[in-house]
């Protein structure tokens, strides 16, 4: 449940930042800030898409595959939670590229970013540690 | 050791399992509403993308900036400024003096300025209009420099009479003094600057100062050597000679056969 309310966040923070990256939000100013720095350099963009909606995506597949283990259904699916931790995982070793660009490629930090980065912390964390507590019970009840 | 598990305790405990559902989808429903209630306030605010004080019944003019340089250069770079800007002014004072010796007299690009003035800053369309005063008088970089290295003195921050101070600027670059005074005066230069906001506007651009170079917009000032390897790549896009002599104009005219892109 944590799960899904924290990639909705993360998945608003990232619409957020492909809006702004596509011009949509945003405000008049002078000079440019670590954001516009990070986002307009040549790593804003992943095989043509903006990273910014790269990351969209990765938090509605999460939210969804987070929402489904909210279901009754698929409550204690060992799949579901294999795949949360292989999906988060993805996500956490792509972040961890991002955050090493904007500190020694880029030298710029663009906070919202950095939230996103941190985020992804949280739900592999979060997977994993389900993914602990699955395995954990399953051995137990055997 | 006996640990019972989220997983395991769902199972055991319905009523409570239901009950934190509920409050789940609750929560849900909060963060999506607050999120899209976010994105659409901070999408919603026109006030903050457009210049002001625009006055709409003054007659539109046709105006397309100030150009320096050869109008055989084979690229054009557009820069949108603010004259209140700092950033504008770091541009003005570190990178452009650089630029024009290097890339500007040698015929490799022209360059053309044009007024963005942000309505967060109080004192830029005076500023803007004395620039354009000087302009009449055939000056206007004269002054666009004056103004850049005295930014400190004549901004928002520092007076509320910057005219007084454009007054001055004029007599030591060799302005006719009462031209230009009554010129300021009058502010009727003031329908050239909504002109050139308006081209600003046209191009999203949303940032001072803002480039544009070989049709992609570079914002933010760069220092000399990060702006001439952009203009190196939009002349090798456009097919023109990155590495040009600077000696011959022979050359110069040859490469003004070649259509400029702009």
């Amino acid at each position: 449940m944590l799960m899904a309310l924290i990639a909705l966040i993360g998945a608003f923070l990232s619409l957020y930042l492909t809006l702004f990256k596509l011009g949509y939000i945003g405000t008049l100013a002078c000079g440019t800030g670590s954001c516009e720095t990070v986002q307009l350099s040549k790593w804003g963009d992943f095989f043509g898409v903006p990273v910014a909606a790269w990351g969209v995506g990765y938090y509605v597949v999460v939210l969804a595959l987070a929402f489904a283990g909210v279901q009754e259904r698929f409550a204690d699916s060992p799949r579901l939670t294999s795949a949360l931790v292989v999906v988060t995982g993805a996500g956490l070793l792509f972040s961890i590229w991002l955050t090493y660009l904007e500190l020694f490629v880029i030298h710029a930090l663009c906070r919202w970013c950095l939230g996103s980065a941190a985020i992804t912390v949280v739900l592999f964390g979060l997977a994993a540690w389900d993914w602990r507590v699955e395995r954990n019970a399953l051995r137990a009840e055997r | 050791m006996v640990k019972p598990t989220p997983s395991k305790g769902k199972r055991k405990q319905p009523q409570r399992t239901k009950n934190s559902t509920r409050i789940f989808y609750l929560a849900l429903a909060v963060v999506a509403i607050a999120g899209i209630g976010a994105l659409s306030y901070m999408s919603r605010r026109p006030a903050d993308r457009e210049v002001s004080p625009v006055d709409s019944t003054l007659p539109k003019v046709q105006s397309n900036g100030y150009l320096i340089g050869s109008a055989g250069a084979p690229l054009e770079v557009i820069e949108f400024g603010d004259f209140e800007c700092p950033s504008c002014a770091r541009f003005a004072t570190l990178t452009e003096p650089d630029m024009r010796a290097r890339l500007v007299d040698k015929g490799i690009i022209r360059f053309r300025f044009i007024d963005f003035p942000l309505s967060m800053h109080r004192n830029t369309w005076p500023a803007s209009r004395a620039a354009a005063c000087a302009d009449e008088q055939g000056k206007f970089w004269e002054m666009h420099d004056q103004l850049f290295e005295t930014q400190d003195q004549w901004n928002g921050e520092a007076t509320n009479n910057p005219n007084a101070i454009f007054k001055q600027l004029a007599g030591k670059i060799g302005l006719n003094q009462q031209q230009f005074d009554q010129c300021v005066d009058s502010k009727k230069t003031q329908a050239k600057i909504q002109a050139h906001a308006e081209l600003a506007m046209q191009q999203h651009i949303a940032a001072t100062p803002s480039f544009i170079i070989g049709g992609k917009i570079v914002e933010g000032p760069r220092p000399y050597d990060e702006f001439k390897a952009i203009v190196d790549s939009a002349l090798a896009r456009s097919g023109s000679p990155v590495a040009i002599p600077a000696d011959s104009g022979a050359k110069k005219t040859g490469r003004s056969a070649k259509a400029p892109s702009r």
